[in-house]
């Protein structure tokens, strides 16, 4: 049976590039159909808010990169639930035309159902 | 079950905060590299059913001692560890 | 890193033939573009061309193979959808050759 593989989104997009480096990797993951799952959590949760408009810091969204994965195979995107509270962050607001957003409230139990966890 | 490895500081960085939140009873926490500075201080509540690995070298290294209810370990039990948990979650930042 | 010249403007382009910036395209540029991977552009090949460009707005990303093959196929119908259809139209590899010629950056997820 194939490695199950999670990738750990846990970084806000703009400060480093910590968190496009990690889209890459599962961009390119899924182009060789290798598609993690994705786990987002801590600071890694703004990734999802909308409205992101980084051009005058002369970055690209990642938020529309984000929109991408459904395109690459990726049609789950799995978020810690605390996080989101935490950061006053109605999960109502996140959307990922063609994703379904599932809540994780076990970040731990879940972390645990896999073979292989990236940290990005 | 999981093994987690942090290696920020806790006074820098949210690294064991965000570990701590994602440890199951039963996981290992091994802290490595500046990880090891979270001796210096009371670890979170919720690793208390975890066990706690230290990086003996990286604690020496460092000045600190590494108290009885944390196991000091060299690299090759660190290895071992590798291989007896799985998934292995690095929280590097 | 060398230059072209359409219609009397200096375009750069980098060391794979790709556009340096991406404001440079114009049709001509796309002819230009083509030509030199051996193609010549019909009306297939320019709906493809829209779509990678349409593609870009709304992802910010050029296109893989298989998200391209999905994209062609959510817009132009499961007949031209076909990893064979678009490999027709821009051998070896559309994904590549079809960002380039549509003067996107070089797909980071494409080998």
């Amino acid at each position: 049976m194939a490695n199950r593989t999670l990738a750990i989104c846990r970084q806000a997009p703009y400060g480093s590039a910590l968190a496009r480096e990690g889209l890459e990797a599962v961009l390119a993951a899924a182009a060789m159909d290798q598609s993690p799952e994705l786990l987002f959590v801590n600071d890694g949760v703004f990734q999802l808010l909308d409205g992101q408009e980084p051009a005058a810091i002369e970055q690209k969204s990642l938020q529309r990169n984000l929109q991408a994965l459904p395109m690459f195979g990726v049609e789950t995107l799995h978020v810690c639930k605390l996080s989101l509270s935490q950061r006053g962050i109605d999960p109502a607001q996140l959307q990922i035309t063609g994703a379904e957003i599932v809540l994780v409230v076990d970040v731990g139990k879940f972390i645990a159902g896999f073979d292989i966890a990236l940290n990005f | 079950m999981t093994l987690h490895i942090v290696s920020k500081s806790p006074f820098s960085s949210s690294a064991l905060s965000d570990c701590a939140n994602a440890v199951r009873d039963g996981d290992a926490l091994l802290l490595i590299e500046d990880g090891v500075y979270a001796l210096s201080r009371e670890m979170p509540e919720k690793l208390a059913a975890a066990k706690l690995y230290c990086l003996a070298a990286d604690a020496a290294a460092r000045g600190l001692a590494v108290p009885g209810s944390i196991e000091a370990i060299d690299d090759a039990r660190w290895v071992s560890l590798c291989t007896e948990h799985h998934p292995v979650v690095s929280w590097f930042k | 890193m060398s230059n072209i010249e359409i219609e009397g403007r200096q375009i750069a382009l980098d060391k794979e033939g790709f556009l340096r910036n991406r404001e440079d395209w114009s049709p001509a540029v796309a002819k230009h573009l083509a030509e030199a991977e051996g193609i010549t552009l019909t009306e297939a090949h320019w709906q493809v061309i829209a779509l990678l460009q349409d593609f870009y707005r709304e992802f910010e990303l050029s296109p893989a193979m298989r998200p391209l093959v999905k994209y062609v196929g959510q817009h132009l119908g499961a007949d031209k959808g076909r990893s064979i259809y678009l490999m027709q139209l821009f051998p070896p590899s559309p994904a590549r050759i079809g960002s380039k010629i549509a003067g996107l950056p070089k797909p980071t997820n494409c080998l």
